[in-house]
């Protein structure tokens, strides 16, 4: 069995979704009520791979809304408790979807292996970024050529370059695609040098000085609440790769000739008659959904039943290249912007 | 003309810095002192509810027993481990030289005792599982889970040997009611009505005992309806139902 862990996007979003489910008692409650829920396994599924394997899976909304990031206590509690579900319901390997992977990561949840009467098994856990980063590639590969960027000559920006998928994109970038140039973006300039060096290639630079050189620019990075981008100093065409979480390039900027692409969403070749991506506003919710769940179903149908993205900066090459594969086999591929188009012009 | 792309999201961990922050802090700095007179007023009140509950446990098993007589041996083991229980919170309590206020106590388990009562009385063995075995058993769980977080060493240990006890007296109501809910449902609907509410308030009666104990309230009623969630579903209630008895813990 494989499982997801999700959850809303906004309180406002989870009490009419808990309401759609019949949870009445927490649609009705107010936040220090939703604070109190415990995790809710919502549905089952099953799903057929293009090689004609079924697996089994679960998805369950931790109950954390983002509004609870400013509680560090109960943020940390809510990722534990949904945890500890996946794996009392028995399932193999579980997906930490949205912010669950970021609170693990940034909170150093490591620490909390034993919750009430459950030792958690990391074995049985995977952030996804694996996938989520080998998607980011391929989108790239694929679209930019499309609007007209030749990638031979194209700089490209990845702004949050020392996180987990960052730091993973530009390994793939500079070692498999031919880029002319890698501009690394990150707040921290220790971790960049060390990458740099790792790397042996890439330039570390601002956000600022970043932009207006850039073809392409791959968004990874947790953003502030608010940035200020002048559109006018971006090159035309510019690919823009919005890879972070949440999704927060806001669609209804004008600029002529500027592509924003959804980065980290995969489209499976089938119907899979689930409800849960309707929930995650996908624009297609019987066939897209984020990369980082695609990964738990991916590993469940190769019977891979390990935390095969675990940590920070282990992402390999030879990982990405066996997820991509297993991706392209059962039957999922990444969304470009044929799917979506969002050329937006003044 | 400068065309500006303005990026609004929502929350990120980038505008929550103060939640960064804490999260770096070690847990072991959010342990109480637990030799100030503050920290051990608020413990004689939780330590004789602690102590008061096991005694309830106790007899509630024993009067169990009178409705199910074929299973009078494994209920009076079970009532024996409880009396097992009392006696390690006493400890707990001489340990850091407090006097437990029983009397308070009493008080506070007056409601739910006299509705055990009257179903014992009229022979309502659902109630009387719904108010022992799911209800007093999921708030002392939840109660003792929290408290291992924050308990002083001597009482840690004790409290992490009765947590496992504990699991296995859920599963004991747990049984009964699964195999017996086709018949059971409607009052067991009812007498969760009746007695969740009482619950809720009395969490909120020791929710200021027990942020001296550094056990915060939020937890402890998250941690009580994990437990009490996982008991219906075990039963066999469905995702809707489980949530419309829930419902009578918020109004």
């Amino acid at each position: 069995m494989f499982g997801l862990i999700g959850h809303s996007t906004s309180f406002e979003d989870a009490k009419r979704k808990a309401s759609m489910l019949g949870f009445d008692h927490i649609a009705d409650g107010d936040l220090d009520v939703w604070c109190t829920a415990p995790p809710q396994l919502v549905e089952n599924v099953e799903v057929k791979s293009a090689t004609g394997i079924s697996i089994e899976g679960s998805y369950i909304d931790s109950c954390f809304v983002p509004e609870m990031l400013s509680r560090f206590k109960t943020a940390r509690r809510k990722v534990l408790n949904a945890m500890e579900l996946a794996q009392k319901k028995g399932i193999n390997i579980t997906a930490l979807g949205g912010f669950t992977s970021i609170i693990f990561e940034n909170f150093n949840l490591l620490q909390h292996k034993q919750i009430r009467n459950t030792s958690l098994e990391w074995e049985r856990f995977t952030t996804g970024n694996t996938h989520t980063a080998w998607v980011i590639c391929k989108q790239l590969e694929i679209n930019a050529p499309r609007i007209g960027i030749d990638l031979k000559k194209a700089t490209v920006a990845v702004i949050g370059a020392t996180g987990d998928i960052g730091s993973a994109v530009c390994r793939w970038l500079i070692n498999k695609t031919g880029i002319s140039e890698l501009l690394m973006v990150a707040r921290q300039q220790e971790p960049l040098a060390l990458l740099q060096k790792e790397l042996d290639g890439g330039t570390i630079t601002t956000l600022d000085d970043a932009l207006p050189q850039a073809d392409i620019v791959v968004w990874v990075a947790s953003m502030p609440k608010t940035i200020e981008i002048d559109t006018d100093k971006l090159k035309k065409p510019c690919l823009m790769i919005d890879g972070g979480y949440p999704k927060n390039l806001d669609e209804k900027f004008q600029g002529e000739n500027i592509h924003v692409l959804k980065g980290g969403i995969v489209e499976f070749f089938n119907d899979i008659g689930w409800n849960m991506m309707e929930l995650a506003e996908m624009q297609n919710p019987q066939r897209e959904m984020f990369a980082c769940f695609a990964e738990a179903m991916i590993l469940e149908f190769e019977k891979c039943h390990t935390n095969f993205s675990w940590g920070r900066n282990n992402i390999s090459l030879e990982k990405m290249e066996f997820i991509g594969a297993a991706s392209l086999k059962h039957g999922f591929s990444a969304i470009g912007l044929d799917k979506h188009p969002k050329v937006l012009t003044v | 003309m400068h065309n500006e792309l303005k990026i609004t999201v929502m929350q990120t961990l980038e505008s929550n810095k103060k939640t960064i922050e804490e999260s770096i802090n070690p847990i072991s700095l959010d342990l109480p002192d637990f030799t100030t007179d503050s920290y051990k007023d608020a413990y004689s009140r939780i330590n004789a509810i602690v102590i008061e509950g096991e005694q309830e446990a106790h007899d509630n098993y024993i009067s169990i027993a009178t409705l199910i007589p074929n299973e009078l041996e494994e209920l009076t083991k079970l009532a024996r481990m409880e009396m097992k229980h009392k006696k390690g919170f006493t400890a707990c309590g001489r340990n850091l030289g407090v006097v437990a206020d029983m009397e308070f106590a009493k008080k506070f388990f007056s409601k739910l005792h006299g509705n055990f009562q009257v179903a014992l009385e009229k022979g309502n063995l659902t109630t009387c599982l719904l108010i022992q075995a799911i209800l007093i058993e999921a708030f002392a769980i939840s109660a003792y889970n929290v408290y291992i977080r924050v308990a002083d060493p001597f009482a840690k240990k004790i409290t992490e040997g009765v947590v496992k006890d504990e699991y296995l007296h859920l599963n004991y109501g747990q049984e009964w009611l699964k195999e017996n809910l086709s018949t059971c449902k409607e009052e067991l609907m009812e007498a969760n009505k009746v007695n969740l509410p009482l619950i809720k308030k009395m969490l909120d009666e020791v929710a200021d005992d027990a942020s001296v104990l550094a056990m915060d309230r939020e937890e402890l009623m998250e941690e009580f309806m994990i437990a009490y969630q996982d008991t219906l579903m075990e039963i066999g209630l469905d995702n809707r139902e489980i949530a419309r008895m829930a419902m009578a813990a918020i109004v």
